[in-house]
């Protein structure tokens, strides 16, 4: 049977066709649109729950929105982020823009890592992932602060850390459908 | 800037750049603009309208459980609450009885004083829809709003006591900052001597702050507050708060004194909202120019 196998390769690598790749299909599929605004407007459905009331909680739909934006950049930008964060807004009942400057400053930060970000595995994403956090958050926090007349401590940071760590998580998550999909076409071949 | 990968992305429209500085200056517009006028209300209530029939989805099976719970505890609830009200029966007879005389008597010195009677308050049922996520104020949303005829400025009640403002109204929603919110105000009156004083929210811990005494006044722990009427707003005699130290500070001559409301707006999911005339109490304090009422 090894033997077999390796006269095999060998008869490829000497005609032409050696140069192509074995596996033709591409590593990553491109996720389906209907997929990606199913699981945003899922999460923010979910976000309308009472569940944030508990300081720290993780902000769900600026993960999944950040997410989409690294892997997806065509189809959810820092236009999508504004709404969805001025939505979050109303509900919330505080000042108009907050939630719409962190989701545009955590999408803008995950748009110019992008690059890098596509190079690692989602455990080294999520440390990177931290600071884009923090600081998209602490500049709302901030000028919420600044219009209030004062500081609310740091509990936020707890939320950051929180959505860091459920980074790779999402990232199982959400690339599930794709993932299974590459499976399917490895057998096929 | 945009070399390779998103270089793709953007060929049709503005930079990451651009996109960045347009959308964050049209947050901080609007962030300021909201803090310092209300001019983006109309926006807000046409998003919170949009809002309002995902907001019941996520939310029916919430109520739905609570409903079918209802249902399961109906003979157990209806046993309880039968006891409590034969309780309160007879608690109330005696009062009843007490009270008739009072405005019989009441309503005599009125004639001698000529004072018009006090008119009964109409008043609306609301229920709770959900507390809002908001770290720097202490709010409640409502799943009545302006079409039910509630206003900004009216008073919020349980059976406890005065419970908060209504703040904010959307169609089909309203807002209302509770007693403890820091933005509230309410003119209050000790029930024991009739001392008018202003009741500030206090911001994080719950409870009341009583400002601007004068160290000798007579404010004792344990004395009751209830509202004064001034201002229009709140109509008089509505129990706030139980007072529960006094600071007297001999450097400055003044004392401030901490309260604990009496209403519960943690336990239950009903309140009354009194439809005083908003318009008529904002025309009376615009008149008499800067007494103390309500709204900030």
């Amino acid at each position: 049977m090894a033997r077999r196998a390796k006269v095999e390769v060998t008869r490829r690598r000497a005609g032409l066709s050696s140069l192509e790749p074995i596996d033709t299909t591409p590593f990553r599929v491109a996720a389906s649109p209907g997929f990606i605004w199913l699981t945003v407007a899922l999460v923010w459905l979910f976000s309308l729950l009472p569940w944030r009331v508990w300081q720290p909680a993780p902000d769900l739909l600026l993960l999944v929105i950040a997410y989409w934006c690294l892997n997806e950049p065509g189809r959810i930008g820092m236009l999508t982020a504004f709404s969805f964060g001025l939505l979050m807004d109303v509900h919330d009942g505080s000042l108009l823009g907050v939630h719409a400057l962190t989701y545009t400053l955590a999408a803008y930060g995950t748009l110019m890592l992008s690059r890098r970000l596509r190079r690692f595995n989602s455990v080294v994403q999520c440390l990177h992932m931290l600071p884009v956090f923090v600081i998209a958050k602490s500049a709302s926090r901030l000028i919420e602060g600044w219009l209030a007349g004062e500081w609310l401590g740091w509990s936020w940071l707890w939320s950051a850390f929180l959505m860091a760590l459920l980074w790779p998580l999402v990232d199982v998550l959400l690339q599930m459908p794709q993932r299974r999909h590459e499976e399917g076409d490895g057998g096929a071949v | 800037m945009q070399e390779n990968g998103s270089l793709k992305l953007f060929k049709h429209g503005p930079t990451a750049e651009v996109r960045l500085f347009a959308l964050a200056f049209l947050a901080l517009a609007l962030l300021v603009v909201d803090a310092r006028w209300a001019t983006l209300e109309p926006v807000r209530q046409g998003v919170s309208v949009l809002l309002y029939p995902f907001q019941r989805i996520m939310l029916a099976p919430r109520d739905g459980v609570e409903r079918v719970k209802g249902w399961i505890d109906a003979a157990n609830e209806m046993h309880i609450e039968k006891e409590a009200i034969q309780r309160q029966r007879i608690e109330l007879a005696q009062m009843a009885t007490h009270a008739a005389q009072l405005a019989a008597e009441n309503e005599q010195l009125r004639r001698l004083l000529n004072v018009p009677d006090t008119v009964t308050q109409p008043s609306i049922a609301v229920e709770v829809l959900f507390e809002p996520t908001s770290a720097f104020n202490h709010h409640l949303v409502f799943n009545k709003g302006s079409s039910s005829g509630i206003q900004p400025g009216m008073p919020v009640i349980d059976e406890g006591g005065v419970v908060g403002q209504i703040v904010r109204v959307t169609p089909f929603t309203s807002e209302a900052a509770l007693i403890t919110d820091d933005k509230l105000s309410i003119p209050v009156q000790l029930l024991r001597n009739g001392l008018r004083l202003i009741a500030f929210g206090g911001g994080a811990d719950g409870k009341m702050e009583v400002r601007y005494l004068t160290a000798g006044a007579d404010i004792q722990p344990d004395d009751e507050l209830v509202t004064s009427g001034i201002g229009g707003l709140f109509p008089a005699g509505l129990s706030v708060a139980q007072v529960d130290s006094v600071h007297r500070d001999s450097a400055t001559g003044f004392a401030m004194a901490l309260a604990s409301p009496l209403a519960h707006p943690e336990r239950h999911r009903h309140f009354l909202v009194l439809q005083v005339d908003v318009e008529a109490a904002r025309r009376h304090k615009e008149a008499l120019n800067g007494e103390a009422g309500g709204l900030r």
